[in-house]
């Protein structure tokens, strides 16, 4: 599957929500999209695209925005396609994907903790790595390596 | 690093060594003379002797005092038969698993690993302990009955180790359970942990209450 065989299929479903399909060394491309869409994408991803399996959701702090990837498996084209959005650094929320991809679910509530980046009707955003109550997002740039102490000062009393 | 010292030096006592055995039977002070009246135990009927029995143990309390007698026994038994729990948190078991395995046997010391905490006296915490981690070990060690020991193996369990700095790790296990027992090194060779549940039993030894 090329780049150009993604583009056909998803510009008539997203419109102006598909800002590009470039190609990606080693998938079938990297499909950039706008979060309002991103129901109808991931929809059009696995049921036209037949990518039926989603191996992993990640986030990254670009400091100025926010990116949220997804990656998919496509059994019968044998390969791997890239999704990612941009989302502001203070309104950082996307739809959840666990409504088409069960998978997803670890995954947002991984990327939620870790990368502060919300998943709007997820079924059960809890923290999964970190304890209860955690009040850090670690993978964050602004975080700043704490004593140890101090660490266990705010870990223990939230 | 381990094996080449244990190699090196002369060989140390163990537990089946009959030097340590000799002192095993100071610990245990028995009665020069009977301290009861002899019992033609063979003559007893069941429903006798238990009462029989008890009278005679009674006596022997009374004359050597339990802190003499009763608690050597205590310390004797609890230190041949130390049942850690069966569990790995990260590399370190690993080396917990070896120790368990033909080469080390850890079996010939009395250790057999349980996989229940309610069975085991010993928690041998072997690896990193991470915050999400650290409410369910405490919930084992409290299941654990008493008389009960911590040994932390390894350095991340001690202080945290190489991620002490790391947003997720408890910087050492007696932040949250008394420890008894420390081993150094990452991992430690399962030598280091048979010579840390040697020491252990050294400390059970002179357990007084
Ligand atoms: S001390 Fe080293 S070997 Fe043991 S758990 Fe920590 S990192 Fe792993």
């Amino acid at each position: 599957m090329q780049p150009d065989d993604l583009t056909r299929v998803l510009a008539p479903k997203l419109g102006e929500n598909l800002l590009g399909v470039e190609a990606f060394e080693g998938m079938a491309g990297r499909v950039r999209f706008r979060r309002e869409a991103a129901l109808d994408l991931f929809r059009a991803v696995r049921d036209d695209l037949s990518f039926a399996h989603l191996s992993m959701v990640g986030g990254i702090d670009w400091v100025d925005h926010r990116e949220v990837f997804y990656v998919a498996w496509s059994d019968s084209a044998r390969q791997y396609v890239l999704l990612s959005t941009d989302v502001p650094a203070t309104d950082a929320h996307v739809e959840t994907a666990s409504a088409v991809w069960p998978s997803a679910n670890w995954h947002e509530r991984e990327t939620w903790e870790l990368v502060d980046i919300t998943f709007d009707h997820h079924p059960d955003l809890r923290h999964l790595l970190t304890p209860d109550g955690y009040a850090f997002h670690p993978l964050l740039r602004s975080f700043k390596i704490h004593e140890p102490e101090e660490l266990e000062v705010k870990t223990r009393h939230v | 690093m381990g094996g080449l010292t244990a190699a090196q030096a002369p060989p140390a006592p163990s537990p089946r060594n009959p030097t340590v055995d000799l002192q095993l039977s100071n610990e245990l002070p028995m009665a020069t003379q009977a301290a009861v009246p002899f019992i033609e135990i063979e003559a007893l009927r069941a429903k006798e002797f238990i009462p029989a029995s008890k009278e005679a143990l009674t006596s022997l309390i009374a004359e050597q005092g339990q802190a003499k007698l009763i608690r050597p026994m205590f310390n004797w038994s609890g230190r041949n038969s130390l049942f850690p729990l069966h569990w790995g948190l990260a590399c370190c078991a690993i080396e917990f698993a070896a120790a368990f395995g033909a080469r080390w046997d850890a079996e010939r010391f009395g250790v057999v690993a349980r996989s229940s905490p309610r069975q085991a006296d010993l928690m041998i915490v072997n690896g990193t302990v991470t915050w999400k981690v650290a409410h369910k070990l405490i919930t084992l060690y409290e299941q654990m009955a008493e008389p009960k020991w911590v040994i932390a193996m390894g350095n991340c369990a001690t202080g945290g180790g190489p991620f002490r700095t790391a947003y997720s790790v408890v910087p050492g296990v007696d932040k949250l359970v008394p420890v008894d027992v420390y081993i150094a090194g990452c991992p430690p060779r399962p030598e280091a942990l048979l010579d840390g549940i040697l020491k252990l039993e050294q400390l059970i030894r002179e357990r007084k209450e």
